[in-house]
């Protein structure tokens, strides 16, 4: 197709061909294209098929307002090819076709659309009930436009950033323009968002003027070279608002190309104000066969030949209710299009220079008439119109139909930002009543038509947001008002919707398939507002996102006097505004999870690392899922764990204390220096919810350790349960500054003591002792503990030494045979010890009491109000609440039950915490919760594993501790 | 074959005196009303619903159905609610479209198979259908699924539910809505409750914006508002926390996920909807509260999310994103209860995220319940007195905290 040339307002550039490939074809298109204005120089008319009836559609609009031109790309399907710049080499083909789009096998539904009513689906294929089965697989195939393959993987680079503002503004056309400059003026920071590749806006292709002689499209650029000149915006292009929130939270995404440093990437933007100037579209104009490709908007047709030099058609009729279809009509004709007939819906009210300039080409103006309905199937054929009462038509032939019913503001943004809008019947649009504090809105979104209005409406939101974002400019807003004052205001706009007398197929929403028949449907069954109409018929909620029915809906069901607002009423948006893909999104994906200090150097040693929370951590150091050496080497040498990811805490000050006794259930003022105190934290309910060491390292200054799942939320912990108390105390978390290594096994002490000067014998460093120590000048927290059931000592040091000390001790513990251990030795080992994990052996619901550990509750601590107090008052001897017990096995050479594992009988009664073979025991053994009447020694444990098909296997309870029930071994 | 276009359910002029009034034109309260009217021949219920029914978080959630839950004392009633899908189809007359996919349920980690296994074996005890799948096996039947240590939870395993699905939400209310009008049940929408009336121990009326209803018998279902209420009309403190749970949908597409996949470690879920769109969502906002926003933080989560398990959805877009509310309770299992503080008063709520699947046989039991006067069975675990006395459900094994302290 030949493109017009030499127009001022080309974007592309003639020469620099771009081929790509379209189905089976070969197409070349021009630096400047997008896929679609590509696809369209080379001929294509029918784009797609629609979802339901499999009609023919063509290119409708250029910004996206519907399904219409959505296209698979390179494998991603649904890809707005009209927004899509054409890039070499890339692969389009249609969706949503049996066959071409020309010749859809299944554009037969199309006659039989009086057999699937609005909501058909509710009231059609459960009868019979064996039908519907059948019918879900049919439904599933019939809906959905494009394909994608599950292996699928998305190419290109994606990217986020963060950027930060004083004024954010949403928009790029003059009004957008000027409300940045008027902010960069007062030296504030701004950012611009722009969805087209460049500035300018509803203004930047028309070649109009304003009586001054100065085509609109020359001061368009013009202001937008002003603000490119400005250092202090900052102006994304390509790049469309997706999510406004409260506190000038904006988000977009950006195109970028080969030359940038992404393909795409997220952008989240903190503002203190921001501006809304998103201006206009057009608003759909119903009618017979209103989506026929053919019909199409006027804008589109006019920037199709000013922006990408293309004719939409040789012959076009017009029907339109807005001054910027007139003027369309003009443009086109003078670049070369016939024109045969213009409508305008309105009776009056016509710019007189456009009907002067009609009238001057011989261009019939129909004043108040209207298209009632596009003939021909694949390309329209003609144009029926009518008078809007209904009486006259008359026929035309056209292979275009540039219609609209007037023009619908981009109010998306501001719903998003919860701004109320209010239906205005001057304008007809929905304008905002309120604006949340820090947002402003300007341009023709307001209804405002001329460059003066528009863009001193701009600068007034542009000084306003200013002023929002802490700039003194009260003086100078002022004098911006007063302007728009003298200016014209905003211009009266139809309310029409949809022509007289045309039939079935006038469609309210392209994308849906929705009839305005299926609306009248839905309103005789109840659904008489727009948001229920919208469910029940699913208008507005296909992939244009409401573009095409967002603002016709609420004005026809207002027009017919049926539903109970009286009002029309907005629809909501939701965001995001534009249809954003899951990998903009997902961005750089960053992985946040945490090393321990030892990381490197434990996988080194074999370690398998496993995500485990927030941490990654080494689960074992063999092949061998039971770690049987590992654990052997424990109990009979020595072996080195990286606990580094416990929680530890430092807490100080005066009150320290007393922030201890209200969340520790024992008497925290026992305790002597020197010796670290077990204790364990409940939630309101008496549950356990942590424990760990406490040692008092001073005066009022305590050192303690949580467990790993908990050190997150401890700080907030003792806060939210001292906040009433305006106690002086500090807490410090080190979790991350310190890292502990736990040297475990009868031979620890003999390794110790090699690498350190300090007395560690067992008199002079005992069980349960806290000693700071050096180890080769290094400073270390040891406390000598017994979680796996050996001699053992946690040395807590700072992080940036933990490899120094890791390499120090596995070297001198070479002759005693020391090796790494990971998480799942210390569970075996921690679990014949019996000594519990919470989480584990506990959950929600489980009491201190419940898990044994009662006996660390202080009861007399009355006057400290220690949280959870009443319910471990009230639990104690509370019948028929889940106790954790041990147990062996009934047939001690069978396998230990898999963890989880249910224990019934006629129901179930509680079930394994954790069971593994000891390999020290030589017998499987394990913890479990069961309820209280089956908690006494010996009592018959029924397991029903997961696929046992009824088969039990049968336990008994047992005591635990299994191994060394008298701690012979930690006091060694 | 289709019928004529006749009102689902006619708006009735509102009467002075019910034999029942039910606040909340929500799922409960309309399954409530329906079967007052088929079980009980209690004919004379208004039900009072503030916007319009399916207004709350009915219209709202993403109709996930399930029977797979932890404890034996839920287990049966989810059962039972997913046995009534096919049976309330046909008695309504109205296409529930009960989408019979199975749900699969990802484990990341040794400890979620852990507790997975309770919830297999626990089904299987009550004869629920619910299987352990390996990793392949994940992988056989969501082909979309990545199972290589690429993602930062490799998947080590899944559960695999097959009597689960997805049911249209907005067809359960229409269609409860239908049936319960066609038995004489009357649906005030656009009205609003604002007080409850005690005369001698015992309910006697609702106040409502358009008037006073003397009524015996008052249910308050009024989902993620009937703590609010109970408080305001009675005094009741309920142990209930409100926060905010969005979802969204991607495109349409030809069908590609099968089944429903949920994972809890990315704290995320995606089904394919019969329209065929990607309907995904999970997380609650980490903060009490009752707005109905969403928030740029989540749906850049969820991205990132279901991506890392099924990473061909980056090539699809997100179309939108909303808002619904859930009532948290501090076990994850609901309240209903009945006779205090006054006689005659029913309370069902504290649903969360999960009241879409149980709602019908709910409401089922409730009706019973407010007919005879009697808790049925089924219902005597879920009474509010759990709390007072500490003894938490179970429902949940992870310790969750959904009040302002967590
Ligand atoms: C995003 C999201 C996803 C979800 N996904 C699932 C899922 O997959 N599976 C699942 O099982 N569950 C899911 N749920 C949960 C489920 O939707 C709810 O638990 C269920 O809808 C609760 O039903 P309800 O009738 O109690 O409340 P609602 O449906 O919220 O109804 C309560 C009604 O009461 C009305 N009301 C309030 N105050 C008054 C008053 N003063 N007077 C009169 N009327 C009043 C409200 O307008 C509302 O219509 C989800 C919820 C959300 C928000």
């Amino acid at each position: 197709m030949n493109r017009l040339k030499h127009l001022p307002t080309l974007r592309i550039t003639p020469g620099a061909a771009r081929s790509f490939t379209y189905g089976k074809h070969t197409f070349e298109g021009l630096q400047g294209d997008t896929v679609a204005t590509a696809l369209f120089a080379n001929g294509v008319r029918v784009f797609g098929r629609s979802l339901k009836y499999h009609r023919p559609r063509g290119l409708y609009s250029l910004d996206g307002e519907c399904s219409n031109t959505l296209m698979e790309v390179d494998g991603v399907p649904n890809v707005r090819t009209e927004t899509t710049p054409l890039t070499a080499g890339i692969r389009v083909a249609a969706q949503n076709v049996m066959g071409r789009p020309e010749l859809d096998l299944l554009g037969v539904l199309d006659a039989f659309s009086w057999a699937m009513p609005a909501g058909f689906y509710y009231r059609m294929f459960h009868r019979p009930a064996r039908v519907w089965p059948l019918a879900i697989q049919q439904i599933r195939k019939a809906a959905g436009l494009g394909r994608l393959s599950p292996d699928f993987r998305m190419p290109g680079r994606f990217d986020e950033i963060y950027p930060a503002a004083d004024v954010c503004v949403l928009g790029g056309g003059p009004a957008g323009l000027s409300a940045a400059l008027a902010a960069a003026e007062r030296g504030l920071r701004v950012i611009l968002l722009e969805a087209r590749p460049w500035l300018g806006g509803a203004f930047e292709y028309r070649a109009a003027d304003d009586g001054d002689g100065v085509a609109l499209h020359r001061k368009a650029r013009d202001l937008a070279a002003a603000v490119a000149a400005r250092p202090e915006i900052r102006v994304f292009t390509q790049a469309p608002a997706i999510g406004v929130y409260s506190d000038g939270q904006v988000t977009a995404f950006q195109r970028g190309g080969p030359d940038q440093s992404f393909d795409e990437r997220y952008i989240e933007i903190r503002a203190a104000a921001v501006v809304v100037a998103t201006g206009c579209g057009e608003r759909p104009l119903l009618f017979e066969h209103n989506e026929r490709p053919g019909v199409m908007q006027p804008a589109c047709a006019q920037r199709l030949a000013r922006t990408w030099g293309l004719l939409a058609g040789t012959e076009a009729v017009f029907s339109v209710g807005h001054d910027l279809g007139l003027e369309a009509a003009v443009d086109l004709f003078d670049l070369g299009l016939k024109v045969a007939a213009v409508a305008d819906i309105r009776e009056d009210g016509q710019d007189p220079t456009l009907v002067k300039a009609l009238a001057q080409r011989n261009i019939p103006l129909l004043k108040g008439w209207v298209a009632r309905k596009a003939h021909g199937g694949n390309r329209v054929t003609g144009a029926t119109l009518t008078s809007v009462n209904g009486r006259f038509h008359r026929r035309l032939t056209c292979d275009l139909l540039a219609a609209a019913a007037g023009l619908t503001p981009a109010t998306g943004p501001l719903t998003l930002a919860q701004s109320q809008l209010a239906f205005d019947p001057h304008t007809g649009y929905f304008l905002p009543r309120t604006l949340p504090k820090g947002l402003q809105a300007a341009g023709r979104l307001l209804g405002l038509e001329s460059w003066a209005a528009v863009t001193a409406s701009g600068r007034r939101a542009g000084l306003q947001a200013a002023a929002d974002a802490g700039a003194d400019c009260q003086a100078a807003i002022r004098e911006s008002e007063a302007a728009l004052r003298d200016l014209p205001g905003a211009v009266r706009g139809s309310k029409f919707v949809i022509a007289p007398g045309c039939g079935r197929k006038a469609f309210i929403c392209f994308d849906e398939d929705t009839t305005v028949k299926n609306v009248d449907q839905a309103m005789a069954m109840g659904f008489d507002v727009p948001e229920l109409i919208k469910r029940f018929t699913s208008a507005g909620t296909g992939p244009g996102q409401g573009g095409i029915p967002g603002h016709n809906l609420p004005l026809y069901v207002a027009q017919t006097g049926l539903s109970p607002d009286a009002h029309p009423r907005p629809t909501t948006a939701r965001p995001p505004l534009v249809p954003t893909l899951l990998a903009t999104y997902a961005g750089a994906q960053h992985d946040m999870s945490k090393r321990t200090p030892l990381h490197d150097l434990q996988v080194a040693c074999g370690g398998r690392m496993e995500r485990v929370g927030v941490w990654t951590r080494a689960r074992r150091f063999t092949d061998d899922p039971r770690c049987r050496t590992e654990i052997l080497n424990v109990r009979t040498n020595v072996g080195l764990l990286d606990a580094s990811t416990l929680g530890k805490f430092l807490i100080f000050g005066p009150d320290a204390l007393k922030a201890l006794q209200r969340v520790y259930v024992s008497d925290m003022a026992r305790m002597t220096p020197g010796r670290a105190k077990y204790s364990a934290m409940c939630n309101d309910d008496g549950c356990i919810t942590d424990d760990g060491v406490v040692v008092q390292t001073a005066e009022n200054d305590y050192y303690f350790t949580t467990s790993t799942a908990r050190a997150g939320v401890t700080v907030e912990w003792f806060r939210y349960h001292t906040r009433y108390d305006g106690w002086c105390y500090h807490l410090v978390n080190l979790t991350d500054a310190y890292g502990v290594l736990n040297l475990a096994g009868p031979k620890a002490r003999e390794v110790l003591s090699r690498v350190t000067t300090a007395d560690v014998s067992n008199a002079a460093f005992p069980y349960m002792g806290y000693r700071e120590m050096a180890i080769h000048g290094v400073p270390v927290r040891a406390l000598r503990l017994g979680f796996v059931g050996e001699l053992s000592y946690e040395l807590h040091v700072p992080s940036s030494y933990m490899p120094a000390l890791w390499d120090l001790l596995m070297e001198a513990g070479r002759l005693e045979g020391i090796r790494p251990f990971g998480l799942e030795a210390q569970n075996a080992l921690r679990m014949e010890k019996g000594h519990l994990i919470i989480g584990s052996e506990s959950e929600q619901r489980t009491t201190l009491h419940d898990v044994g550990l009662g006996f660390l509750w202080q009861r007399e601590k009355a006057d400290q109000r220690l949280v959870g107090a009443a319910a471990l008052m009230q639990t104690e001897r509370q019948p028929g609440r889940l106790k954790l017990v041990g147990f062996k096995m009934a047939d001690p050479s069978g396998p230990p039950p898999r963890d989880g594992s249910p224990i019934v009988d006629a129901r179930i009664r509680g079930y394994v915490c954790t069971a593994r073979y000891s390999f020290t025991l030589k017998e499987p053994v394990g913890l479990a919760l069961v309820e209280d009447g089956l908690a006494q020694e010996g009592a018959r444990l029924a397991i029903y594993e997961d696929g046992c098909q009824g088969q039990l296997t049968h336990a008994v309870v047992t005591p635990y501790p299994f191994y060394d029930p008298e701690g012979r071994r930690l006091r060694q | 074959m289709l019928g004529r276009f006749k009102r689902l359910w006619d708006a009735k002029p509102m009467k002075t005196h019910y034999d029942a009034v039910i606040i909340g034109g929500g799922l409960h309260g309309l399954a409530t009303a329906y079967f007052l009217a088929r079980n009980h021949g209690l004919t004379d219920v208004a039900v009072i619903e503030k916007r319009y029914i399916g207004f709350g978080a009915a219209g709202r959630n993403t109709a996930i159905v399930r029977a797979n839950q932890r404890t034996q004392e839920n287990l049966p009633l989810y059962k039972e609610a997913l046995d009534l899908w096919p049976v309330l189809t046909r008695e309504l007359d109205f296409n529930l479209m009960f989408y019979n996919c199975g749900n699969l349920n990802l484990a990341h980690s040794e400890a979620a198979l852990k507790a997975m296994r309770l919830q297999v074996a626990s089904a299987q005890f009550q004869g629920i259908d619910s299987r352990l799948l390996d990793a392949k096996e994940c992988r056989e039947l969501v082909p979309a699924l990545d199972i290589s240590d690429r993602p930062r939870y490799p998947i080590f395993g899944g559960m695999f539910h097959p009597p689960g699905g997805i049911v249209r939400h907005d067809a359960v209310v229409w269609g409860l809505a239908r049936g319960a009008a066609k038995r004489g049940v009357h649906i005030h929408q656009g009205t609003s409750a604002t007080g409850i009336g005690v005369e001698g121990g015992k309910a006697a009326w609702v106040d409502t914006d358009r008037g006073r209803i003397r009524t015996p018998r008052v249910l308050n279902a009024a989902g993620a508002y009937s703590a609010g209420l109970a408080n305001r009309f009675l005094g009741q403190r309920l142990p209930i926390s409100v926060l905010t749970i969005q979802a969204m949908v991607t495109q349409p597409l030809k069908p590609l996920l099968h089944h429903v996949v949920s994972s809890g470690a990315y704290h995320c879920y995606a089904n394919q909807t019969l329209k065929g769109e990607i309907a995904t969502g999970a997380h609650m906002d980490p903060w009490p509260n009752y707005t109905t926003q969403t928030t740029a933080h989540y749906i850049k989560h969820q991205a990132e999310a279901v991506t890392e398990f099924l990473p061909c959805l980056k090539g699809l877009k997100f179309m939108r994103t909303w808002g619904g509310l859930a009532d948290m309770t501090p076990d994850m299992a609901p309240i209903m209860d009945g006779h205090s503080p006054a006689e005659g008063y029913y309370l069902d709520c504290g649903w969360g995220y999960f009241g879409f699947k149980s709602s019908t046989v709910t409401g089922k039991y409730m009706a019973q319940y407010m007919a005879t006067g009697e808790c049925p069975e089924i219902l005597k675990p879920f009474a509010l007195k759990r709390f007072e006395e500490h003894r938490l459900m179970g429902e949940t094994a992870a310790l969750v905290d959904y009040t302002a302290n967590n």
